[in-house]
C-alpha cells in the first residue's frame, strides 16, 4: 500500500511542524499545510488528500464550516478533526458536517495515526452520540458571521466571498435578526453559543 | 558552547512530543524532559535542572503565568519561555513582567522558536509590546461583557469622552478595527 496523503490544517505552525515531524516516519505524508480554513480548501482542491487534519479553530472559515465544503468538494477525502475542545457539541457539529474522525491534541501519536489510517481505508470513527445541534444559521450566514467577529468590514468580507457589499449587509442584517441581536457583543456570544470557532486574531490579514 | 538542554511543559501531548520532535534535530539542542500539568512541572524541573523550559500558558491544573514565579525561585539558573496558542502581544508584556525571558505564540514558525530558545538560553530578553494600562483593561473588561460606552462612563465614574478616548487607544494598541473584534479579543483574553 502507498503512502497516506494527508493535508494539514492548524492556525498554530508550531503545531503543524510538530505533527508533520511527528508523522514523518510513519508513513504519512503531508502533501500541502494550511494555515486557515480558505487556505485548506484550496489545497484540498489542488492536492485531493486522502485525508484533511482539521483544527476546529481557524481565521476566514472554522474547521467545521471547512469540512462540510470538503463534503461536497472532494468526497474521497476523508476529514479527521484535530482540536483540543473536548465538548459533545462540538463532536456532534463535527459529524453533522462530515467529518470521519476526531482527535485531542492530547492524545498520543499512536491514537492520531490510527484514526488517519483507518479513515484513510473508508472507516468512519465518529460515533453518533445522538447530541442535538442548534445550527439556525445557514452556510454562508455562518461563515459572515466568522468574518464579522473576526473584526473584518462590510467591504472586506464583500471582497473575500466575491460578493457585493450590498449582499454583505443583507446577510449581516438577517443574522442579526435570526439571532436577536441588537449589538456587536450579542454577535460575539452568539457566534460562541453556536460554536463558531474564530482563529488568531490578525493571522488571516491580508 | 555546549548543548542547550530544554524541558517542555504542554498538557497537549502531540504539541509537545511534536515539538520535542522538532527540537531534537535542531543542532546544540537535547529535549531532557516533557511534562502535561504544573504540579508535573515544577518535579520534572527539580529533576533535570534544564538551561531553558518552554512553558504553556494555559495548564490544566495551572496559569502558566502563575507558575513563572515559582519556578524562578527554585532554578534560579533555569530561563523561562512561554509559550502560547494566544498571539495577543500584551501575553508577552505580561510574561516578561513576571519574570519570564519572552513569550513565544505557537502562530510562530519552527524557526523563530529554535532563534527565540538560542537567545534566551544566551541570557537575552525578548522584545515585546507595551502593556495595557489597568484603567485600559477595566474599560475592556466591560466592553467585552457587552456595555455600550455610555453604560462603561457610567460605571467607571468616567466622562464619555474619556472612555471613547481608552477604546480608541485599545484599538489601536491592539490593532483591532471594529468593536465586534474589540469585544471579541475582550472575552478571549483574562488575566
Amino acid at each position: 500500500m502507498g503512502s497516506i496523503r494527508v493535508v494539514l490544517a492548524d492556525d498554530h505552525a508550531l503545531v503543524r511542524s510538530g505533527i508533520r515531524a511527528l508523522l514523518a516516519s510513519s508513513g504519512v505524508v503531508v502533501v500541502a499545510e494550511a494555515g486557515d480554513g480558505r487556505s485548506l480548501l484550496r489545497d484540498v482542491r489542488v492536492h485531493r488528500p486522502d485525508v484533511a487534519l482539521v483544527d476546529v479553530s481557524m481565521p476566514l472559515l472554522d474547521g467545521i464550516e471547512a469540512t462540510r465544503r470538503i463534503a461536497r468538494l472532494s468526497p474521497q477525502t476523508g476529514v479527521v478533526i484535530l482540536t483540543m475542545h473536548d465538548d459533545a457539541s462540538f463532536v456532534a457539529r463535527a459529524r453533522r458536517a462530515g467529518a470521519r474522525g476526531y482527535v485531542l491534541k492530547d492524545s498520543a501519536v499512536e491514537r492520531l495515526l490510527d484514526v488517519v489510517r483507518r479513515v484513510a481505508a473508508g472507516e468512519t470513527c465518529l460515533a453518533d452520540d445522538g447530541e442535538a445541534v442548534d445550527e439556525p444559521l445557514t452556510s454562508r450566514e455562518r461563515e459572515v458571521l466568522q468574518l464579522v467577529v473576526e473584526g473584518k468590514k462590510n467591504g472586506e468580507i464583500a471582497e473575500l466571498l466575491h460578493r457585493s457589499i450590498h449582499t454583505v449587509r443583507n446577510h449581516r442584517a438577517r443574522l442579526m435578526h435570526k439571532l436577536g441581536a441588537r449589538s456587536a457583543a450579542d454577535l460575539v456570544a452568539a457566534a460562541e453559543r453556536l460554536g463558531v470557532a474564530v482563529g488568531l486574531p490578525g493571522t488571516g490579514r491580508g | 558552547m555546549g548543548t542547550t538542554r530544554i524541558a517542555i511543559v504542554d498538557d497537549h501531548a502531540l504539541v509537545r512530543d511534536g515539538l520535542a520532535r522538532l527540537l531534537a534535530l535542531e543542532a546544540g539542542f537535547s529535549v531532557v524532559g516533557s511534562c502535561g500539568d504544573g504540579a508535573g512541572a515544577l518535579k520534572l524541573l527539580a529533576a533535570c535542572r534544564p538551561d531553558v523550559v518552554l512553558l504553556d500558558i494555559s495548564l490544566p491544573d495551572a496559569d502558566g503565568l502563575d507558575l513563572v514565579g515559582e519556578i524562578r525561585r527554585r532554578n534560579p539558573e533555569t530561563r523561562v519561555l512561554m509559550l502560547s496558542m494566544h498571539s495577543e502581544p500584551e501575553y508577552a508584556a505580561e510574561a516578561i513582567a513576571r519574570g519570564a525571558c519572552g513569550l513565544v505564540g505557537k502562530a510562530a514558525s519552527a524557526e523563530t522558536l529554535v532563534d527565540a530558545i538560542r537567545r534566551v538560553a544566551a541570557g537575552e530578553t525578548l522584545p515585546s509590546a507595551e502593556r495595557l494600562s489597568p484603567r485600559e483593561r477595566e474599560v475592556l473588561a466591560l466592553v467585552a461583557a457587552g456595555r455600550s460606552n455610555d453604560e462603561v462612563a457610567q460605571e467607571l465614574g468616567m466622562k464619555r469622552k474619556t472612555v471613547d478616548g481608552h477604546c480608541g487607544r485599545l484599538m489601536e494598541k491592539l490593532e483591532i478595527h471594529t468593536r465586534a473584534a474589540l469585544v471579541a479579543y475582550g472575552r478571549r483574553i483574562a488575566f
